[in-house]
């Protein structure tokens, strides 16, 4: 790396570390979700104080016009820490920027300014119960009314992250059913507190709350929220999603570090040995190991490529389907190693702390932001060159696909 | 710490490529796997001609001076032909040990030669399943040698091995010349005979004692630095098997469509995909950490995911084959074959884990 990069995230990590008092995940531990929510709007605004939120943006759109090596080393000594900034991920990391490059303007640039701060939250309206991994299978519909100019949208999405929270939101949906099902669609902003929106928590497994449903009752949506064309939603929603393709990455699959399971199996004892002298867990932590140095190498080879202005290699797709499964699978061993212990659940800890909170998150991070099978076949379309799926919905007017 | 390759990398890769696609037949390898102890001598002229075999020697000791990361690429590019010989990573452990451990007059004897692939190089460690004996079985008494030594690798072309031996105060590791009185070479049937394996057996030979203090540690030591360079053949090995397989899903046909259209299928690539662009992680990094406390593990990690990387890649190509993979005539069971021997030689799987976790552990096994 740049010996400037290399000054700059020392520079961050001296500020990083002299907050973790205030906002670390000591500071964050028996805070009720408002509790938590409030502290983390605090975050966001000691980061924009500090000079360290939208560290990549241009200088314009209220970033510090740096660049993304600058980001990525930031974010790396941030993630340390267990902040509270799960709020605002996506809030700035997609919809905030996508509005900004589609409709730059005061009113916007007032927007950018109050979301990085966190006094304001934007969702993503993305997902719905028929259009997951299938995005453009959505169907919720705008139709527009001639007499006003409006889009009249009604319709459900679903797996609305932080939603609950959010004042504005970024929406695709269907504004021509008679067209193929990749062009009849359209993409918006819209305000999360108009009539007719109704946000409601979806209780996922794990007992938390982040992601809903979202219901659209005639929702009005003047036309000047419209971005992009008539029928261009889903390019704009693929430049969204694009937009943070590279973000700090954690071997470990976002779940404990490889060192708590060696620590662990240390202190562990089977038949009256150290677990870590039992073959079956030696082969667990060296093939763990391997597989986390390898990612971790992939990842630096990234920022390599990155800082020398060239493309990163495809082999970046490999991180998500290879780590978050390792990490439920191991997770699954480490509650077996502590036997009859492994049936406690403190709802306290974190997924990075407890293997068993691990453990129990681990399908949603197998699924949420592409499953593995769409990641698979990312990988073999996109990178291998292999055919696409057979897929009978090709070509045919999206009403008249069976459903 | 790892790296991108530069122009000059990439230029010897590319070459290493070209040349032995152009001069390596399926025909001759399989020829060689109905001999034993016989390798393809086109393949280690190649070796020679190019400067292969100088890679890792100093250019003050007859060598090109380049490191692990060239060694590297090269070996990669013969792991994807599967090529006739082991000599080019056996020899490089034999010169490696001397570098590290031999006296001036070694050195000299030995490097020039083995830089210019005029000697053939071994390592000869293990005895059975131990790949580093805390006793060795073969002793060394008074500078002679007598024992046997199992499954040497190149064994039966070899001029030159270096031995883990029992001396008078433990074990010790020794330089022997193979062409002498008191060495015989058996070579020995294998799936795989352009190995070169035979038992090495010892009576009364002359060593060398080589200055390795700690002797199990410096053919560790060895062992390590062969085992990223076997990690760079095993990906060059998989990489091609994978590739391989997903040029037959797009054009064999059935049910209608390229078989590549099947998910059983395209999936079963794109693992394979993952697999292998984790093993070539692993053997760059390794190879781009020599010299830094950080070498030893990312070895092991390179040999273990490289050896999963290759067993997995061409039982899947095979299987994606159809029928066709597993005949005689399609050449995949070279690799098949290839992709076991290169997991045992230098230390399977279990060996290099447990080399792995004492490290990341910090205690002895």
């Amino acid at each position: 790396m740049s010996p400037e990069i290399e000054a700059y995230r020392d520079t961050a990590r001296t500020w990083v570390e002299s907050q973790i008092a205030e906002f670390g995940r000591d500071a964050r531990k028996g805070l009720s979700e408002a509790d938590d929510l409030a502290l983390g709007r605090r975050w966001q605004a000691a980061k924009q104080a500090a000079g360290y939120s939208a560290i990549s943006w241009p200088k314009d759109h209220g970033g510090q016009g740096l660049t993304l090596l600058h980001r990525l080393a930031f974010e790396q000594e941030e993630i340390k820490h267990g902040f509270p900034n799960d709020y605002f991920g996506v809030s700035l990391g997609m919809p905030v920027p996508i509005v900004l490059r589609h409709q730059p303007g005061d009113w916007t640039r007032a927007r950018a300014e109050a979301a990085l701060r966190g006094d304001e939250i934007w969702c993503q309206l993305f997902s719905e119960p028929s259009g997951g991994s299938d995005l453009a299978g959505l169907r919720t519909s705008a139709k527009l009314d001639e007499a006003s100019g409006d889009w009249i949208v009604n319709g459900q999405k679903l797996w609305t992250t932080w939603a609950q929270y959010s004042d504005y939101g970024v929406i695709v949906v269907r504004t021509d059913p008679s067209a193929q099902k990749h062009k009849g669609l359209t993409y918006f902003w819209v305000d999360m507190k108009a009539p007719g929106v109704t946000v409601r928590p979806v209780r996922l497994a794990e007992g938390r709350s982040e992601v809903n449903e979202v219901f659209f009752d005639d929702v009005r949506i003047p036309d000047s929220q419209r971005l992009g064309a008539v029928g261009g939603g889903f390019g704009v929603a693929m430049e969204t999603l694009t937009i943070e393709r590279y973000q700090a990455t954690d071997p470990a699959g976002f779940g404990p570090p490889l060192q708590l399971f060696i620590d662990e199996t240390k202190a562990t004892q089977i038949k009256g040995k150290p677990a870590i002298e039992d073959g079956r867990v030696r082969e667990r932590i060296a093939r763990t190991y391997a597989m986390q140095s390898a990612m971790a190498a992939i990842y630096q080879r990234t920022l390599l490529s990155l800082a020398a202005g060239l493309q990163p290699g495809p082999e970046g797709a490999v991180h998500k389907l290879v780590s978050v499964r390792a990490r439920q699978k191991l997770s699954e061993y480490a509650m077996d190693l502590q036997g009859v212990n492994g049936l406690r659940y403190d709802e306290e800890l974190s997924r990075k702390e407890s293997w068993a909170k691990s453990w129990m998150t681990a399908p949603t991070g197998r699924i949420a932001g592409g499953a593995d099978e769409m990641l698979l076949n990312t990988i073999a379309e996109k990178i291998l060159g292999l055919p696409q799926d057979h897929r009978p919905d090709k070509g045919v007017p999206f009403n008249q696909i069976p459903r | 710490m790892t790296i991108l390759y530069d122009e000059q990398q990439q230029a010897i890769a590319d070459e290493a490529g070209r040349i032995l696609a152009a001069r390596t037949s399926g025909e001759r390898l399989k020829q060689l796997l109905e001999t034993t102890g016989a390798h393809d001598e086109a393949f280690w002229e190649t070796c020679k001609e190019q400067g292969w075999t100088g890679i890792g020697i100093p250019e003050e000791d007859g060598g090109i001076g380049l490191g692990l990361i060239e060694l590297g690429l090269v070996a990669e590019a013969i792991g994807a032909v599967a090529a006739g010989a082991p000599f080019l990573g056996t020899g490089f452990g034999a010169a490696q040990a001397i570098l590290a451990h031999g006296d001036a007059e070694t050195r000299a004897a030995w490097l020039p030669k083995l830089a210019s692939g005029e000697a053939i190089g071994a390592i000869a460690f293990a005895e059975g399943a131990d790949m580093i004996p805390a006793a060795p079985a073969l002793r060394l008494t008074n500078g002679r040698l007598s024992g046997v030594k199992p499954a040497v690798a190149g064994g039966a072309s070899a001029d030159v091995a270096i031995v883990l031996a029992s001396g008078e105060h433990g074990p010790v590791l020794a330089l022997v010349a193979l062409k002498q009185d008191g060495v015989s070479a058996q070579a020995f049937e294998t799936f795989d005979n352009s190995r070169c394996t035979a038992d090495l057996t010892f009576d009364g030979a002359d060593a060398v004692t080589l200055g390795a203090a700690d002797a199990a540690q410096a053919a560790l030591d060895i062992l390590s630095l062969q085992a990223v360079v076997t990690a760079h053949e095993q990906v060059g090995g998989a990489s091609k098997m994978m590739n391989t397989a997903r040029d037959y899903a797009l054009t064999r046909q059935a049910f209608g469509q390229v078989i590549g259209g099947f998910q059983s299928v395209k999936h079963r690539i794109a693992e394979d995909y993952v697999l292998v662009e984790l093993a070539r992680a692993n053997a760059l990094q390794a190879a781009a950490s020599q010299g830094t406390e950080a070498f030893a593990r990312n070895a092991a990690a390179a040999r273990l995911s490289a050896t999963e990387a290759y067993d997995t890649v061409s039982r899947d190509s095979t299987q994606v084959h159809g029928g066709i993979g597993v005949t005689w005539e399609s050449d995949l069971h070279l690799h098949q074959r290839r992709a076991r021997s290169l997991a045992i030689e230098q230390g399977p799987t279990p060996f290099w884990e447990d080399i792995l976790v004492d490290l990341l552990a910090g205690e002895p096994a």
